[in-house]
């Protein structure tokens, strides 16, 4: 249901993509016994994803019990981190990685202009997938989606003190009380920081950066910081850390604002210099099969874009959440500036 | 032609030089004392001819073939040379036994010649009970002996000993002088020998070498040194004298200052400028009165200091001139400090010396 | 039998000397370990990152753009304080233990020096989970003591004195082992002199004893501070929480997508220089005649009975270990073995699933521990005969010039590590050498950092082996290789040994250098244990740390314990 209107939202801020642009990528592919074969001969495939390692090492556990012969290396790194590490690599002609995915759209962007891609688009996508989750060219999908939320422990905060609004967070009441992550980290959290300046404006970031907040670097931290009660409220993070930690039992409940919550997508993508390429198409058709991506909203928490997932009783459907889009586009030539001046009001 | 050949060598660090353009030569299994004050060059030279340093100019033969050049150097394990060190080094890690089986080893002889040659070499320096200790549960003159039988058993064709018996007690220093030369005697090695002990070298040498600011002074038997000094540097080094400086009068004669003249039994004088004359302590003549029928080598002083030492006395003379004499008088030959006394040089007893 | 044994005698041995190729060839290896990092680091220092061309902006942002500058101001400001820190509490207790009856004196020694082999990040991870204001364990039992609301807090780790704290536990050994080291050898006649013309206790301690440690003490201060200066992992952990950079974490931040290489070249100069101006300073505090009165063997230093002061020792001594090693390592048990920080210890919280998770189904965790126990191994052992040969080298002085070799083999000890991490990325990282990605560049920066280590303590050993030893060999007939392997290195055996675990030890904990170098296929657990941090699985880390603790003291017990490798039966001169 959520995902009807979470495309319809999309389509609504006119990101879906012509048409036409379709036309231009590759024919779509099954898994076919060949390509098993041939990814079977290659024994592995490298991971690198900015996905919570408990879920991505979740997922590469799934994938092996259908592929004992491959192996999984998962290398998990903050988004920021993960394209970081890409750039160097790419740039210094080291080819390690097979696959890729950070939750930060920008990269995506930045990799297809740089044709560090390979364009393949698995039969699952083509068939299933909203059109403006995917890229035109078929170079990548998104593979997740997920909101980066405040949110708060039940037993260190009364539900009426709680913020309600995103200016509420200026309140000295919240002083010494909050976590949040890094946008030159996590990809999540610059595009929740660009949303956020596009919406409140700088001036609101400038007041937070007062709340002495601490801070961490990854968005699936300050989820974590709040489990271990070292902080009693998220001001961004990842929705689906919170997921599992409620899941887990733990006195969490998720605040949306009515002004909006911003929404990070997920893609992923093969590169182009994969060391075991047939390895890599295996793994990134499975990466959108229904199997792996019920998965990760059952056990990651992460929003799904195929329409067979099944999402979780107890979770609040996306179509009741004001969602807050970041336009990949435009947020780009931001970066520089979001950078030093979060560096100016938070210190690092 | 000699066996070993030292032929103009030189070796400077930077711009000092510490050996210069020595020429030495040794015959086959004889010993030579390289001998002179700390600082002289003989160590380096040493160290030349076992291939530890390299030369800078000269050469170094053994045999006729030349081991140290300016050009090249034959390393020390390639000489078949051994030799004894000031601090002995020997191994701790190795008991004696296996320090000196070490250079048979490798020359890889059997391991039942090995045994066989060591307990040999054991047996000559009284050391086979001790085979199976380490060089740490010796005492000093036991480990001396083990350097010896090591550096012995390998038989090389050049035996070097670097001041080997300066860290030993008196008294066993002067049992270990014999010992190398018995040893010297049995084996025939020929070996440098490095001390700047004039007794141990009289007591050892064949040939005594005597060096100065990296240059040989003098070079002979010990009688040849002690008795002919060439130098003064010689003779004031080998045993006490007095030196006496003055110019050439004529073919014997010297006349130093305060007038005394002195007709000189040996030597050579310097033809212009400043010439010196030695004469050994013990060789000067003493006396209350004036010694009849000498019109030379006779003058007058005053004693300042006189020292009775048991079997003889030992006396300080200031004669004309300023210059202070010493010499020895038997003890019934008692003269007070102050008192005039007559000293009579023979001139049998007098070298001149050029330099 | 004699016959042909003496033909053999006889026979002259010509072998080819190897000490000038091996020279060159060091030489040729040190300069590229040490050099080129450095040549590159000045080079990209005047390159713009916008686009290529000679320029100063670099130079001018590290004065002009104020987050370098504040970088600068708080991690020197905090270097300081960690050092006067060490200093203070360092002493007293270096003196309580070489100087009084203080009960259990070799017991806090061993202690002290074990709390050199746990690496600073873990040290800092583990006051994470002592000292969060919230999640704390010392403020949780706080809040529990005295029934508070849970916004109370006794301690927070994650400020600027906090740091300071957490680095100060890790560098005050370095201020003990040299001040109780130059305590034992304050020779005792000293003090009985001053005793004798009339000096009480106090005022012997006063103008006699300190005075004549000073040095050590200065000298170990300035260590602390440079140690404190140059640290990156425990500045990650707790400055990036508290919303400030220091210089370490800021250069490491410049290298985020896209990097600013031409910058934090240019950011890493000022590390270089000050650091060779506080090891300059060291150097002749240490090197000032008449002050050093080691090697004196007058006697054992005398002892001060405490008395009825015995038992505010014994607290104060107790309260600085509890705070240096029990309450960390307790904290990491603790975490390794409960399902969060926060959980209390009781039978149903105690659980393996960290371990699970780590062994088991942690996909970079064998790799990591692969990797990281490879390069030790690899690091410890090529060290190690680096430092032997060019020690025998430089100490024997058998090749003109091995004093520069020497020169060589120190200089990387005034090269931060950080700053060597970003040399060998602009070194290596190109498509010329692509060793970016590989262990071998990890291993070159391995190397370069652990060089100095190994070459001062080679070369330590190697002055206490008489030269005559080896001549001997050679002039018996070995061959200069031949006389290291037989008698140098028989002697030299336990530096040796004890070198390469120093060297092993160094390597498997070291964050610095390696942070910037590192990628997917050679993880190490240091870098794991940092990653880890971030997504905050405190669990995994401690469960990790403690594999990485127990590997560093098996290394070193087996290596004190095991006769071929440490026991000797020598007791001889040499």
């Amino acid at each position: 249901m959520w995902k009807k209107a979470l495309s319809a939202a999309l389509f609504a801020t006119g990101l879906a993509a012509s048409p036409a642009a379709w036309a231009e990528a590759p024919e779509p592919y099954q898994i076919t016994p060949e390509l098993e074969a041939a990814a079977k001969a290659e024994g592995k495939v490298v991971f690198y994803t900015a996905t919570d390692v408990a879920v991505a090492e979740k997922l590469a556990e799934h994938f092996k019990t259908k592929y004992p012969e491959i192996s999984v290396q998962v290398e998990r790194a903050g988004s920021e981190r993960v394209f970081q590490r890409i750039g160097q690599e790419y740039s210094t002609g080291i080819y390690n990685a097979d696959v890729i995915e950070t939750s930060d759209a920008v990269h995506f962007e930045y990799f297809k202009r740089e044709g560090w891609l390979e364009p393949m688009v698995p039969q699952e996508v083509a068939d299933k997938w909203p059109a403006d989750e995917r890229d035109p060219d078929g170079n990548f999908a998104a593979y997740r989606a997920h909101l980066s939320v405040m949110a708060y422990r039940t037993d260190l905060m009364q539900e009426a003190d709680a913020p309600k609004t995103w200016e509420d967070l200026l309140d000295p009441r919240f002083k010494d009380k909050m976590v949040k992550a890094h946008p030159g980290y996590s990809g999540t959290v610059m595009t929740s920081t660009f949303v956020l300046s596009q919406l409140l404006g700088w001036e609101y970031f400038e007041k937070l950066g007062k709340q002495n907040i601490m801070q961490v670097q990854s968005s699936t931290e300050p989820p974590k910081k709040l489990a271990q009660g070292e902080r009693a409220l998220e001001i961004d993070g990842n929705e689906y850390n919170v997921f599992r930690l409620i899941d887990e039992g733990k006195p969490i409940k998720i605040i949306y604002p009515e002004q909006g919550t911003p929404l990070a997508v997920g893609n992923a993508a093969v590169l182009k210099q994969a060391p075991n390429p047939n390895a890599a198409k295996l793994f990134y058709a499975f990466l959108f099969s229904a199997d792996a991506q019920q998965l990760n909203s059952d056990f990651g928490g992460l929003r799904s874009f195929h329409p067979d997932v099944k999402e979780k009783a107890g979770r609040t459907p996306l179509a009741q959440i004001k969602i807050l889009h970041s336009d990949p586009a435009k947020l780009e030539p931001e970066i520089p500036t979001i950078k030093s001046n979060y560096e100016k009001y938070f210190g690092t | 032609m000699s066996f070993l050949e030292l032929d103009s060598l030189t070796k400077s660090y930077g711009s000092l030089t510490v050996v210069k353009e020595v020429n030495l030569s040794v015959e086959k299994g004889k010993l030579v004392c390289l001998l002179g004050p700390s600082g002289c060059g003989k160590t380096t030279t040493l160290r030349l001819v076992a291939g530890f340093v390299p030369a800078n100019a000269g050469e170094i033969r053994v045999g006729g073939n030349t081991i140290s050049s300016a050009h090249s150097t034959v390393p020390p394990e390639g000489r078949n040379m051994s030799m004894i060190f000031q601090s002995y080094a020997l191994w701790p890690h190795m008991t004696v036994f296996e320090n000196v089986a070490y250079g048979l080893k490798l020359r890889r002889l059997a391991n039942t010649d090995v045994t066989k040659s060591v307990r040999t070499i054991l047996s000559a320096t009284q050391l086979l009970a001790l085979e199976n200790r380490y060089p740490g549960e010796l005492s000093g003159g036991q480990q001396q002996r083990v350097s010896l039988a090591r550096a012995l058993v390998i038989k090389p064709e050049i035996l070097l000993l670097d001041e080997p018996l300066s860290n030993l007690d008196a008294n066993l220093r002067e049992e270990m002088r014999f010992e190398i030369r018995r040893l010297h005697d049995e084996f025939r090695y020929t070996t440098v020998y490095v001390t700047h002990d004039q007794a141990e070298a009289m007591t050892t040498a064949d040939i005594i070498v005597v060096m100065n600011d990296g240059r040989i002074e003098q070079a002979g038997s010990p009688e040849d040194i002690y008795e002919r000094p060439e130098t003064e540097f010689v003779a004031r080094f080998i045993g006490g004298t007095n030196i006496l400086s003055g110019t050439r009068r004529d073919s014997d004669d010297v006349v130093c200052e305060g007038g005394l003249v002195l007709r000189c039994g040996s030597g050579t004088a310097a033809t212009t400028g400043k010439t010196a004359v030695s004469i050994r302590h013990h060789d000067i003549e003493l006396s209350a009165t004036k010694p009849r029928n000498s019109d030379t080598n006779v003058v007058l002083g005053t004693v300042t200091r006189q020292i009775y030492l048991g079997s003889h006395r030992d006396y300080l003379v200031s004669i004309a001139g300023g210059e202070t004499v010493r010499t020895v008088a038997p003890v019934n030959v008692a003269i007070p400090v102050g008192q005039e006394v007559w000293l009579h040089f023979p001139p049998e007893k007098c070298r001149a010396l050029a330099q | 039998m004699i016959m042909t044994s003496n033909v053999q005698v006889q026979g002259r041995r010509r072998g080819i000397d190897l000490s000038w190729p091996t020279f060159a060839l060091l030489t040729l290896v040190l300069s590229v370990l040490v050099l080129l990092p450095l040549f590159w680091l000045a080079f990209y220092s005047f390159r713009s990152d916008t686009g290529g061309g000679v320029t100063f902006d670099n130079f001018i942002a590290l004065v002009a753009d104020p987050t370098l500058v504040r970088a600068y101001g708080l991690a020197i400001g905090m270097a300081l304080a960690v050092g006067l820190l060490s200093c203070l509490v360092a002493t007293p207790m270096a003196w309580l233990v070489a100087r009084t009856d203080l009960p259990g004196r070799r017991m806090i020694r061993m202690l002290v020096t074990a709390s050199f082999v746990t690496p600073p990040f873990l040290g800092a991870i583990a006051y994470e989970i002592l000292a969060a204001p919230n999640s704390g364990i010392v403020n949780i039992i706080y809040r529990y003591l005295f029934r508070l609301d849970s916004s109370a807090y006794l301690v927070n780790i994650y400020t600027f004195t906090g740091l300071i704290f957490a680095i100060a536990c890790f560098t005050f050994p370095y201020v003990f082992t040299l001040v109780a080291n130059a305590l034992d050898k304050v020779p005792s006649d000293l003090e009985d002199a001053s005793s004798i013309l009339g000096g009480k206790a106090m005022t012997t301690l006063r103008k006699v004893t300190i005075p004549l440690v000073l040095p050590a003490m200065l000298a170990g201060t300035l260590i602390a501070i440079l140690q404190a200066l140059t640290m990156f992992g425990s500045p990650a952990i707790l400055a990036l929480p508290a919303g400030f950079h220091v210089i370490t974490t800021k250069i490491w931040s410049l290298f985020q997508f896209p990097p600013r290489l031409g910058l934090a070249a240019a950011a890493a100069l000022p590390l270089l220089i000050i650091t060779v101006i506080l090891l300059r300073a060291q150097k002749s505090i240490l090197g000032r005649k008449g002050y050093t009165v080691l090697g004196g063997k007058s006697g054992t230093p005398r002892i001060t009975e405490l008395g009825p002061w015995k038992w505010v020792a014994i607290a104060f001594v107790f309260c600085v270990l509890s705070l240096t090693i029990l309450l960390p390592y307790l904290a990491i048990l603790k975490t390794a073995f409960t399902g969060t920080v926060g959980d209390p210890i009781n039978l149903s919280t105690l659980t393996l699933r960290h371990w699970k998770f780590v062994l088991f189904e942690f996909s970079a965790t064998q790799l990591a521990l692969r990797n990281t126990f490879l390069l030790g191994f690899l690091t410890a052992t090529a060290v190690t005969a680096i430092a032997l040969i060019v020690s025998y080298l430089v100490t024997r002085r058998s090749v003109p010039g091995s004093g520069f070799l020497g020169l060589l083999a120190t200089a990387p000890v005034a090269i931060p590590g950080i700053v060597l991490g970003v040399g060998l990325f602009l070194s290596y990282a190109n498509p010329t050498f692509q060793l970016y990605g590989t262990i071998w560049i990890l291993l070159i920066a391995f190397m370069t950092i652990e060089l100095p280590a190994g070459y001062q303590q080679m070369s330590s050993a190697f002055s206490g082996v008489h030269p005559e030893l080896e001549e001997a060999g050679r002039i018996m007939g070995a061959s200069r290789l031949r006389t290291l392997w037989d008698i140098t290195a028989p002697l030299l055996r336990t530096s040796v040994v004890a070198a390469w675990c120093f060297v092993f030890v160094g390597t498997i904990r070291e964050l610095s250098a390696t942070i910037l170098l590192t990628t997917a296929n050679t993880k190490l657990v240091s870098v794991i244990i940092y990653d880890l941090n971030e997504s905050g699985d405190l669990g995994a880390i401690c469960v990790l740390g403690m594999i990485l603790l127990a590997a560093s003291f098996a290394v070193v017990f087996v290596a004190n314990r095991v006769p071929v490798l440490g026991g000797s039966q020598m007791n001889a001169r040499g």
